[in-house]
């Protein structure tokens, strides 16, 4: 026999092949799951961008007392298990939880939450990182030039605009990855709150190999559009691109409170 | 200062718009039934046939927790969902005596077998009685032969399986040949299969697995022990107010129905039948009778509706 060569590959393969029909046929049920994984780990990234990016710059920017504990525990939190996570949320959400009240178990707003939690530490320790490597004459200058508070805020956040665009990737690839939490408070419900990663596990445990290769391929496809997008940016930055002043002033006006 | 990158703006606007808009974006939305369930009725694919008939005669979106019998029945007693269809009746009717559930009906059932490797080093092909076969496996798995592969779960079939092992008189935790995979039926076989050991299965996932699974057979099979009748559990509304009782009613009367009877038994693996509709006739399989729940439902269906399975008299 001529497959004797080919014996267990035919899953991987056959799941590749897949994948490509999948994509190319425009199954609904793929798309759906498709789109709700963007759209719940891109409202995660987003809004965690909101809290994540000022915070991060507020923290490196200020001296204050406490202010490596405070990154200690930051950095800590970057690296939450996403079950642990999940399970907390569960149990706060849980109609018998104390925030039960709000009837958001099994919704993709519970998993938004949930990886909202996980991504805030992420954005917000990549920032602190980007924001503190500026150098200091960086600062020294923009002050010596008459730059007040907001104005150098500006300039240093122009300065570590890669870094902050960074941020914002890496919280959306941890988000649109993780399973464990969005499996608990999504619950996978089909057609409501079925992301790629829970629709994997589901149909890994049912043996359906092929489509969960298949819808796989799909999430690294996804994790490369948004590599892609972070590269043309690092590319176009060379060129003095200023794509900060958008976060910068989001961070101006939560600085001058 | 300022100098704005045209396309980069535009793509990060359009980036923001297609991310929220798309959040808001959302079907219409039909009422919606979450049902706690156990692996099996699942990973076999019951619900998936029966969803869409479910859906089309009440106009409802019928979605499923997939979990273990034991987390379904916790995370029902916490209100987060609106019925359950479970098989595990220790623990089913310690849910209706907690106050937690107002109606059990046993609406299925099919059985447990046991399976292992071709070679059946424990040597227990052809047994009729799963307590002597579980003594062999543990006498095999003590010489070091093989191994019994457990869901380790705290579900249904895990429970089961433990009742069997208390019968043999035999405590097979943290035995050197007892691995507990802590997963659903059709992972924890498929483990069975890779380590060439023997492990208990609902019939379902075994016939909807076995013809992938080269290296394992089926080895003893119908002992009373082995008996898996499934239930639906009505959840107490009074005590969660938040839950769809009206729709997890609805989904019990079309399990009862004389369609849903019908469609359960008419779902089929490879031209093999997968679960038994007992609606109505529990004795028949030497369970003690729900007399007093069948007259609530047929009396129920009869109101709604709908035609109560024809092997019951209506008086």
């Amino acid at each position: 026999m001529g497959n004797e060569r080919l014996a267990g590959w035919d899953d991987i393969i056959f799941g590749i092949v897949k994948a490509f029909q999948l994509i190319f046929s425009g199954n609904p049920e793929v798309l759906e799951i498709t789109f709700l994984s963007i759209r719940v780990s891109g409202l995660a990234t987003i809004l965690g961008s909101f809290i994540g990016i000022p915070l991060g710059a507020t923290i490196a920017l200020k001296k204050f007392p406490g202010k490596s504990l405070i990154i200690s525990i930051i950095n800590t939190l970057m690296g939450l298990p996403p079950v642990v996570v999940g399970l907390a949320l569960y149990l706060l959400l849980s109609s018998s939880g104390p925030m039960g009240f709000l009837h958001i178990l099994y919704t993709p707003e519970a998993m938004i939450l949930a990886q909202l939690i996980m991504v805030v530490p992420i954005i917000t320790g990549v920032t602190l990182s980007a924001v503190s490597s500026i150098d200091v004459k960086v600062r020294e200058t923009a002050i010596s030039l008459g730059a007040n508070g907001l104005w150098e805020t500006r300039i240093i956040l122009n300065e570590a605009r890669l870094g902050i665009v960074t941020s914002m990737v890496v919280g959306f690839g941890t988000a649109i990855s993780e399973v464990g939490a969005i499996m608990i408070v999504g619950g996978n419900l089909l057609g409501y709150t079925r992301a790629l990663t829970t629709a994997i596990v589901l149909q890994t445990s049912q043996g359906a190999f092929a489509e969960a290769i298949a819808l796989g391929i799909i999430l690294l496809i996804l994790a490369f559009i948004v590599n892609l997008f972070l590269t043309l940016l690092q590319i176009h930055s060379k060129r003095g691109v200023y794509v900060s002043s958008f976060f910068g002033g989001i961070s101006g006006t939560f600085k001058r409170r | 200062m300022k100098r704005h990158n045209l396309p980069e703006i535009v793509a990060l606007v359009l980036t923001l718009i297609l991310i929220i808009g798309g959040y808001f974006w959302q079907t219409d939305q039909k009422p919606r039934l979450i049902i706690a369930t156990t692996t099996s009725t699942v990973d076999t694919g019951l619900l998936d046939y029966l969803k869409p008939y479910f859906d089309k005669k009440f106009n409802a979106d019928m979605t499923w927790l997939y979990l273990g019998t034991g987390q379904a029945l916790s995370v029902a007693s916490r209100g987060d969902a609106d019925v359950l269809l479970v098989h595990d009746k220790v623990r089913e009717d310690a849910f209706i005596n907690s106050g937690n559930g107002t109606h059990r009906v046993t609406v299925m059932y099919n059985d447990f077998v046991i399976i292992g490797p071709k070679e059946d080093p424990a040597g227990i092909n052809g047994l009729n009685n799963a307590t002597l076969a579980f003594q062999r496996i543990a006498k095999s798995g003590e010489l070091g032969n093989t191994v019994f592969v457990s869901r380790g779960d705290g579900s249904g079939t895990n429970t089961l399986e433990l009742k069997v092992w208390n019968n043999a008189g035999i405590s097979p935790k943290s035995k050197s040949w007892y691995l507990e995979t802590g997963q659903g039926m059709g992972p924890t076989i498929r483990i069975a299969n890779e380590k060439q050991g023997y492990t208990i299965t609902d019939r379902g996932t075994w016939i909807k697995l076995k013809k992938e699974l080269k290296d394992l057979k089926l080895l003893v099979e119908k002992d009373n022990v082995l008996l898996n009748p499934y239930s639906i559990i009505i959840i107490n509304p009074v005590k969660y107010p938040n839950i769809n009782s009206e729709l997890a009613e609805k989904f019990l009367l079309f399990m009862v129905s004389d369609e849903g009877q019908r469609l359960i038994g008419s779902f089929k693996i490879d031209d093999e039948q997968i679960f038994y509709p007992i609606f109505g006739k529990v004795e028949t399989i030497g369970l003690p009778s729900e007399q007093q729940e069948v007259e609530y439902w047929v009396k129920k269906l009869i109101e709604n509706g709908m035609q109560p399975p024809s092997y019951i008299s209506i008086s």
